[in-house]
């Protein structure tokens, strides 16, 4: 399985990566900011996410309200999301109308100032507040990854806060900064345009310079520096919450996205609680019935990755007793290694799990952007399959050891309300 | 050359879709099969679609159909749940068995490449699955504690408390996959006397999609199911309740972050005459991003971060739901507005500029409908369990785009009618109850 990959980059500064695709009638336009909530400073987290919402509300040529009407009129469908070093804007549409897509992305690009006032600030406003009610502060477990990360990273640290922001930090937000957002970070050269579909790509980049040719290109912020925490010891939290089964969360400093052993610990994540064979499910889930579920997954962050296990307790569990066992199964495997046979499944796993995220061209698109944006490296959607299926056995062990090292652990006890943990 | 922004770029001429065509085998069985080969990516996505869901079991063991499709990897006379698992996870396949109201459901997903010995373990889960008494216990608590712990989140509360006001007893009145009291009851006899009942080759249906020739599939198919035997009676769907008389409840939650809001009523099942009407409007009222209830609550209010509302379309009539989430304080005021907009529906035409953008998002959007294997597979499977027309997708197009305003008027009539709407809201009821005046009578209930 290979994708043919097209780069090029526009005088502007703006990088444009191309992968055509004739096997449906649709064209996938993606664009990513190299800009995340690591970018904000004190006082105004979650301020990257809050623009991002701006960015849907209109520009100088688009009316409000019109950016999600005119993709949904054509038949395509469109989102926004926003992490720690990257905001991404895409939609789908029928591939006749890949011209709107462009003049959608590259009106936001190019003119997005004159669109916005007070009053779509107050109103996304209203609108975010309620997003993190919603899907943080009225969520079982839902400020556990705010709780973890301000204990695992040490006040200034760019990968402290969540991308949600804190309520007073989103009330805080001011016009003023939302210019200077948009000046510091969304010029064409800190941008990356992707495209998946079905277009001759001679003529697709032809539309793109047209498009966004005349956009001028911007000093462009530096970025913050996102340093590797020093493995000082132990950390813990404890969190209450109206839960009615304790969550044990363990984090571990890890191996960032372009880090040469992401894949193993990747593979490690998949052998450690992916499938009911894995070690989590089978010890914790299925012999010991200690555990109603186990996960342990790797955030591809740019710098400082995060490796994580967690594990929900079942009825008369302990927090700190389903810890001990969870902390047992990693100790066994430090211990006496992995064996042939799960790190064949796991790397299977891993490469169904990759072409199913590649199947869509929305989802391969933003697979491209985040290679091209995070790793530098656009064709590592082609590498990513053959180096998962190349990583072995002495690999996942050595990982192991380095990541899953208890003086760079931090552990977070979310329990019942009324109970101690 | 620089394009003019100040208007919408024309569109280039569409490019035609290719609906999948599915051609349809049978084994000597009964089995059916049905079979869209699609080169380029190797990937093969696979639906084995049983008459197996919640509206073929007794009430009184509601979850049977569910516990019984999570047990089918539990062991085989040759191989006990943990080597069964390690066969899986060994080849790396995409694998989930599942139970709704009417059928039930496996579905892989996996590189072309594994096909045969996806289809070898798909079969020993189908044919030769034990059911061993300690695996129908632990699974059974498992799913106890499952059910336990929705009662965490608000929005699931919201849901099945809805459910149980409009059905009361009846089917969808509960979770398809049963309650505490209901899976408690089920036995490892009672799971292989199903199993035994409604796991059979007649009335089942096995979907393939993907990079995967006839030949294969029918090798491997008759290789091995051929030895599969029995019929089954498709699953009638339930009798359709009379829609209650208005209704107000709210649920206390205290110290909500939110107020989690249902406007609801018995709906239509998927097979009617004006199923496409109702799908145009429902697009108008709260399906789409730029619908009424989602541009008043979210861009105009900002009291939400999103409302929106479906017809749940089932083989019998399922619900209609409109939703959202509110700060506590407007928990009255957001009742409002949504019956607002369903009034609004119900007495005045919608407009053209609506019925446009409602057309064209569900016609146009049919290329990302069909995009990859596993949607097709998702899409057929429907449109057999529902009993939808063979050419029900060729005709969407011209069927949705044949609706007029003065059918969508209709349509909200007949079912959205303002005295048969059950509202209900979650959250923190002493913030919330004092919203609420002028709603009529509030049933407060504590949460449980």
């Amino acid at each position: 399985m290979r994708f043919d990959i097209l780069e090029h980059t526009l005088d502007n500064g703006l990088r444009v990566v191309l992968q055509p695709d004739t096997s449906a009638p649709l064209v996938a336009v993606h664009v990513m900011y190299h800009v995340g909530s690591k970018n904000e400073r004190a006082g105004r987290t979650g301020f990257a996410h809050l623009f991002e919402h701006l960015l849907f509300q209109g520009s100088e040529h688009v009316p409000r309200e019109h950016h999600f009407k005119l993709v949904q009129d054509a038949g395509g469908t469109l989102n926004g999301t926003t992490w720690f070093d990257r905001t991404n804007y895409f939609e789908t549409l029928p591939a006749n109308e890949l011209d709107l897509g462009l003049w959608l992305e590259s009106d936001r690009m190019g003119f997005f100032k004159p669109g916005i006032t007070q009053e779509k600030l107050d109103n996304q406003r209203e609108v975010v507040k309620n997003e993190r009610r919603q899907a943080y502060e009225n969520r079982p477990y839902g400020l556990a990854f705010e709780t973890l990360l301000a204990r695992a990273y040490d006040e200034g640290h760019p990968y402290r806060h969540p991308t949600i922001g804190y309520m007073p930090d989103i009330d805080a937000a001011r016009l003023e900064d939302v210019h200077e957002f948009f000046d510091l970070h969304y010029g064409p050269n800190n941008a990356t345009l992707v495209l998946v579909g079905d277009f001759d790509p001679a003529a697709a980049l032809e539309r793109v310079e047209a498009w966004f040719g005349e956009i001028p290109a911007r000093p462009v912020a530096p970025r913050p520096d996102v340093p590797v925490p020093a493995r000082g010891g132990e950390r813990r939290a404890l969190l209450r919450d109206r839960v009615q089964m304790p969550r044990v969360y363990l984090m571990y400093h890890s191996p960032c996205y372009a880090d040469p052993d992401f894949e193993a610990v990747v593979i490690l994540n998949y052998l450690l609680a992916d499938g009911n064979s894995s070690r989590f499910e089978k010890t914790l889930v299925y012999e010991k019935q200690m555990a109603a579920d186990a996960t342990s997954f790797t955030w591809p962050t740019e710098s400082a990755g995060m490796c994580f296990a967690v594990a929900t307790a079942r009825p008369g569990v302990a927090a700190a007793d389903l810890e001990t066992e969870v902390r047992d199964v990693i100790d066994d495997l430090l211990r006496d290694g992995v064996e042939e046979e799960e790190i064949e499944g796991a790397r299977n796993r891993a490469r169904r799990g990759l072409l199913n995220g590649r199947a869509g061209f929305g989802d391969r698109a933003d697979a491209i952007a985040h290679a091209a944006v995070l790793r530098g490296d656009a064709a590592y959607i082609n590498d990513a399959f053959t180096r998962y299926g190349a990583v072995a056995r002495a690999d996942v062990e050595r990982v192991a050891r380095e990541v899953l090292d208890p003086s760079g652990l931090t552990v977070l006890h979310v329990v019942p309300e009324e109970e101690t943990s | 050359m620089t394009p003019d922004r100040a208007l919408r770029p024309a569109p280039a001429a569409p490019r035609p879709l290719a609906l999948p065509h599915f051609e349809r085998h049978a084994l000597p069985n009964g089995l059916r099969i049905e079979h869209a080969e699609r080169p380029g990516l190797p990937e093969v996505s696979l639906h084995l679609v049983l008459e197996c869901g919640a509206g073929a079991e007794p009430p009184r063991l509601g979850g049977l159909g569910e516990l019984t499709a999570r047990l089918l990897t539990a062991g085989t006379p040759g191989r006990d749940a943990i080597q069964m698992a390690r066969w899986l996870d060994r080849l790396g396949v995409g694998y989930r068995a599942t139970a709704g109201y009417a059928v039930g459901a496996v579905s892989m997903h996996f590189l072309s490449e594994l096909f045969e010995e996806a289809l070898e373990f798909l079969a020993a889960t189908i044919l030769d699955s034990e059911f061993p008494e300690h695996e129908v216990e632990r699974i059974r608590r498992e799913r106890i504690d499952e059910i336990e712990r929705q009662a965490d989140d608000p929005a699931t509360v919201a849901g099945l408390a809805t459910i149980a006001e409009l059905y009361g007893d009846g089917l969808y009145g509960r979770a398809a996959a049963g309650t505490e009291a209901t899976v408690s009851a089920i036995g490892t006899e009672t799971v292989r006397e199903f199993h035994a009942e409604r796991y059979r080759p007649g009335g089942a249906l096995l979907i393939a999609c993907g990079d995967l020739d006839r030949e294969r599939l029918l090798a491997a198919a008759e290789a091995r199911f051929g030895a599969w035997s029995g019929e089954t009676a498709p699953v009638s769907p339930p009798e359709t309740p009379e829609a209650r008389a208005n209704g107000l409840i709210l649920i206390d939650r205290p110290g909500s972050a939110q107020s989690e809001i249902r406007v609801a009523t018995v709906g239509v099942p998927h097979n009617t005459e004006d199923h496409h009407a109702i799908i145009v409007a429902n697009a108008i009222l709260g399906g789409l991003f730029n619908s009424r209830i989602n541009l008043n609550l979210r861009e105009d209010k900002g009291w939400t971060y999103g409302a929106r509302s479906s017809f749940r379309f089932r083989r019998g009539a399922g619900p209609f739901i409109a939703r959202t989430a509110v700060e506590t304080g407007r928990t009255g005021p957001a009742f409002e507005e949504i019956l607002r907009e369903i009034e609004g529906m119900r007495t005045a035409p919608v407009t053209d500029d609506e019925m446009k953008l409602a057309r064209n998002a569900l016609t146009l959007s049919l290329p990302l409908q069909f995009e990859t294997a596993v949607q097709i597979c998702g899409k057929v499977s429907r449109q057999r369990v529902f009993g939808l027309p063979d050419d029900y997708w060729e005709t969407y197009r011209s069927r949705i785009e044949a609706v007029t305003p003065e059918e969508v008027r209709e349509v909200c009539r007949t079912y959205l009618d303002p005295d048969r709407l059950t509202l209900l809201a979650v959250g923190d009821a002493a913030t919330a109850a004092p919203t609420l005046d002028g709603l009529g009578p509030v049933d407060v209930r504590p949460a449980s």
